[in-house]
């Protein structure tokens, strides 16, 4: 491959859509729920929750990870993050009818966002189990000699992020460029951000990229709870998660996993592929989340929306519609209505931003693939995905959420945020493909 | 084309608490590796490793006064990041540089951290809440759970939460990512910093990697994979790459980051320039989450668009720093890919793997070997591949072995190659 000169930087547009969601299992149906207002948020059946402080979530449902691997023995390797990737990998493929059995596949490569995986606890609580001395305490000495003998022996390799991406190129014959992000709520968009500078430069010709993740377990639901951000109207689920509305309570853990197929636009052309949409810009920041210091709040967003601006050279007035982070915690719905009217001015009042957390949840570090699937949808079916749950209107939350229903729009071009815990913050600009 | 280089180095390592230390403990030929001190591992299959030695955080970041809060519960891995990016940032001169926030950015490749899911914390009190039916109370664990974690503590498990960390204490306000690739992610990390400022998207980026993974459990998971030498009577031999009898690799802990920098912004404001970072390689084996090819097909392409990436011809390379962890197959591989790539010359280059002193600092290893790269490149001598006593078939090549070598090194290339056929390859070069 000819790398490209700065001054023609190749295009690269998206040619599939795999999604395993909440209120879906794949890009149709989950359009289809983002069009009709079906929730995906219910009380958790995978585990028995009763005694958690939040006892709902947003899972996927009738999900059979065997109609996605060649060996139903490779499933042991392989922890509900990963099998959700697997599957969303190879939908993004078919949905796009790429061949990449006839492509060089030195020029295919992987780049998805992932979360680090939890311990299971059942597992570890066998173990700890067979780890206590005569006086009933945990002791290493013990775990060493027989606790160990309760894990399975390959565990490790369940708990590194980077198995996704290993898992989805094993399976596709991926041998070019292959990476693993990793921050939280960020790490989608990052995943294809960087997806879309390495189309751009010529490292690949075509990236799957996304990213999936899956902490509806003992463990990652306690960890939530910790954090102080999960929503916890355990008796009213469906409408639990409500970005910018004056009663949300915090978010709504979801699990799942988007994945793209990126694309160089003359490569996608020659095939005659279906472009849903084009990626144009990315941008990313790092900042400090701290409850006490409201006068940060929201600067790396800032920094990220106006690096996509600028990546993608368009002004705020290009943009048509935000698919907003709009996780549902106070904290989050405030300062992004903030940081848009910082980066957006007057014109923020007429953009349209809504999320899509009110019915697919908080994907972690897929949701910002989910919002760029929901922004894909807008700019090539020129539908709006609602905010659902949208009652009452809290006075610092006061955009155009798109409430409730969705609307038809003529979306020409789209920013999709995703704002990290900890302050991880990346944005990226979707545009409807046109030939100029 | 903006050209990339190297103007400041920080490490924290098994065998040094700076650049000037570990380099200095390369090339006396000694090694970091020893007995677990962090937790009772009498009874592991393993009990050795390579930790850090005297390195006390809060000391050194008391002594700095800097006003940014850190929060009490920070990860091992954001100690050694937070302490090797110090020493990169004042070691190149940016803290009296006039420089624009937005401009400066950081990519790092860095390891979880400690919270909820370890075992020795829920061992701590787990045991408590198992009913006598040996079944786990779900309704107490939660409880217990809930009421034992210090909610601040938990948020420090992201990994992302280390840059985040460094975009404050810097006040960079540009681009800021984070992989986690395994073995390859400080490489990595280092190679996609070198894309974003040759493609203008910053001037300066704070780059390398940091982990930490001796706990228990990280130990055993490497243990139940058979991966980690068992050598646990003689832990200054236990790490010998290339060696016949080389059993396994040994866990290090450390970080290793580097400040690099546009080539005119760096001449613009008299920065000392160590190196150049002239190419960068990624690819997948796509052949087994377990094993590497055992062709050594994507390592070898992995070094070849490094190579290619620098515009460097086969004939320049003066210097490889391996992968070489001292296991079976990695060490048979990369030799097999070497070849590949190289011809008969392979047999010319000098390939030394310094995890045989440092262990292996997983996602760190690779920005810690970028840094030997280019302290060879400035001081014209490479460093050994130590305990390399009995030469195998299949590993034929010339692996500096036990002591240093005087040799002038204008370009070196070094491997990262991660479990699940993660390959990255640098390209460092003398300016």
């Amino acid at each position: 491959m000819e790398a490209p000169t700065l001054m023609e930087k190749r295009r690269a547009v998206i040619t599939g859509i795999g999604v395993i969601s909440p209120i879906g299992n794949d890009y149709d149906t989950f359009c289809r729920s983002l069009e009709t207002g079906v929730t995906g948020i219910d009380v958790i059946r995978s585990f028995d929750a009763s005694c958690f402080p939040t006892r709902i979530a947003a899972e996927v449902k009738e999900f059979d990870p065997l109609k996605f691997v060649a060996k139903k023995k490779s499933l042991k390797l392989m922890g509900k993050n990963i099998q959700f990737a697997i599957a969303a990998a190879k939908l993004a493929v078919d949905h796009s009818g790429i061949r990449l059995d006839t492509m060089d596949p030195t020029s295919v490569g992987v780049i998805m966002g992932a979360s680090i995986v939890n311990s299971n606890l059942f597992e570890l609580a066998e173990a700890i189990r067979h780890s206590v001395d005569e006086n009933g305490v945990f002791s290493l000495k013990k775990f060493g000699s027989e606790g160990k003998n309760h894990i399975f022996p390959l565990s490790l390799l369940r708990h590194l992020p980077n198995m996704v991406s290993c898992h989805i190129s094993i399976a596709h014959n991926c041998q070019g460029i292959n990476n693993t992000i990793t921050t939280a709520c960020a790490a989608g968009v990052q995943a294809m951000g960087e997806a879309f500078r390495c189309i751009s430069r010529g490292d690949a010709e075509a990236i799957l990229c996304g990213a999936s993740d899956s902490r509806i377990d003992p463990l990652g639901m306690i960890s939530y709870s910790l954090l102080g951000a999960v929503s916890t109207r355990n008796d009213d689920p469906k409408h639990a998660s409500r970005p910018f509305d004056a009663k949300r309570d915090g978010f709504v853990v979801g699990e799942g996993s988007i994945v793209f197929v990126l694309e160089n636009l003359a490569h996608a052309r020659k095939r005659g592929a279906t472009i849903y949409a084009e990626i144009v810009g990315y941008g990313s920041a790092g900042d400090s989340f701290r409850v006490t210091d409201p006068h940060k709040e929201g600067r790396g967003s800032i920094q990220s929306m106006r690096a996509a601006l600028r990546d993608a050279r368009l002004a705020t007035t290009d943009i048509d519609y935000v698919a907003a982070h709009g996780t549902s915690t106070d904290l989050n719905d405030k300062m992004e209505t903030r940081a848009l009217k910082e980066v957006f001015g007057e014109g923020a009042a007429k953009i349209p931003a809504s999320s899509i957390k009110s019915a697919i949840g908080h994907l972690g570090a897929a949701c910002g693939a989910a919002s760029a699937a929901a922004a894909t949808m807008a700019v090539h079916r020129g539908i709006l995905p609602p905010t659902l749950n949208y009652e009452f209107p809290d006075p610092d939350c006061d955009l155009d959420y798109v409430p409730n229903v969705a609307r038809k729009a003529d979306v020409h071009t789209a920013l999709v945020n995703s704002f990290g815990f900890g302050g991880q913050n990346a944005s990226l600009v979707v545009r409807r493909y046109t030939e100029q | 084309m903006r050209r990339v280089v190297i103007t400041g180095m920080g490490v924290v390592s098994p065998v040094g608490n700076s650049t000037q230390a570990t380099w200095q403990a390369l090339l006396e030929c000694r090694s970091g590796l020893g007995p677990i001190t962090y937790f009772d591992a009498s009874t592991f299959p393993t009990r050795i490793a390579g930790e850090s030695k005297g390195f006390d955080f809060w000391e050194f970041w008391g002594k700095r006064r800097h006003p940014y809060q850190l929060p009490k519960h920070l990860s091992q891995t954001s100690k050694l990041a937070i302490h090797s990016a110090c020493e990169a940032w004042d070691h190149s001169g940016l803290s009296s540089a006039k420089l624009d926030p937005e401009r400066v950015g950081i990519y790092l490749g860095v390891g979880k951290g400690e919270g909820l899911g370890d075992l020795e914390f829920l061992g701590s009190f787990l045991p408590s809440c198992v009913k006598e039916d040996g079944q786990l109370d779900l309704t107490k664990f939660v409880g217990e759970s809930l009421r034992r974690t210090d909610p601040t503590s938990e948020i420090e498990v992201e990994p992302g939460r280390v840059m985040v960390h460094l975009c404050e204490i810097f006040n960079a306000r540009g681009p800021a990512s984070t992989c986690l690739t395994a073995c390859a992610a400080g490489a990595q990390a280092i190679g996609e910093a070198l894309r974003m400022i040759r493609e203008g998207e910053a001037d300066v980026i704070l780059t390398g990697g940091s982990h930490s993974m001796i706990t228990p459990q990280s130990i055993m998971g490497f243990c139940l994979l058979g991966a980690l030498s068992t050598d646990n009577d003689r832990p200054l031999q236990a790490s010998r790459p290339f060696d016949k009898t080389r059993n396994g690799f040994v866990l290090s802990e450390g970080s290793a980051l580097v400040i690099i920098e546009e080539l005119e912004h760096a001449k613009r404001r008299g920065a000392e320039i160590y190196a150049e970072v002239a190419g960068y390689g990624c690819t997948s084996d796509s052949f087994r989450v377990t094993d590497p090819h055992p062709e050594g097909i994507g390592q070898a392409l992995a070094m070849r668009r490094a190579l290619d990436d620098a515009r460097v011809e086969l004939e320049a390379v003066d210097y490889i720093n391996a992968h070489g962890t001292s296991t079976a197959d990695n060490d048979e591989t990369e030799t097999i890919a070497i070849k590949r790539v190289f011809g008969d010359r392979a047999y010319k280059i000098p390939v030394s793997s310094t995890k045989s002193m440092t262990g292996h600092l997983i996602a760190a290893a690779g920005s810690l070997e970028t840094i030997v790269c280019a302290l060879s490149i400035r001081h014209g001598i490479v460093p050994p591949t130590i305990n390399y006593q009995e030469s195998d078939p299949v590993c034929d090549l010339d692996y500096v072995p036990n002591r240093p070598r005087e040799v002038p090194v204008r370009v070196a290339l070094t491997n990262s190659f991660g479990f699940g056929g993660q390959n990255t390859s640098l390209v460092v070069r003398a300016l």
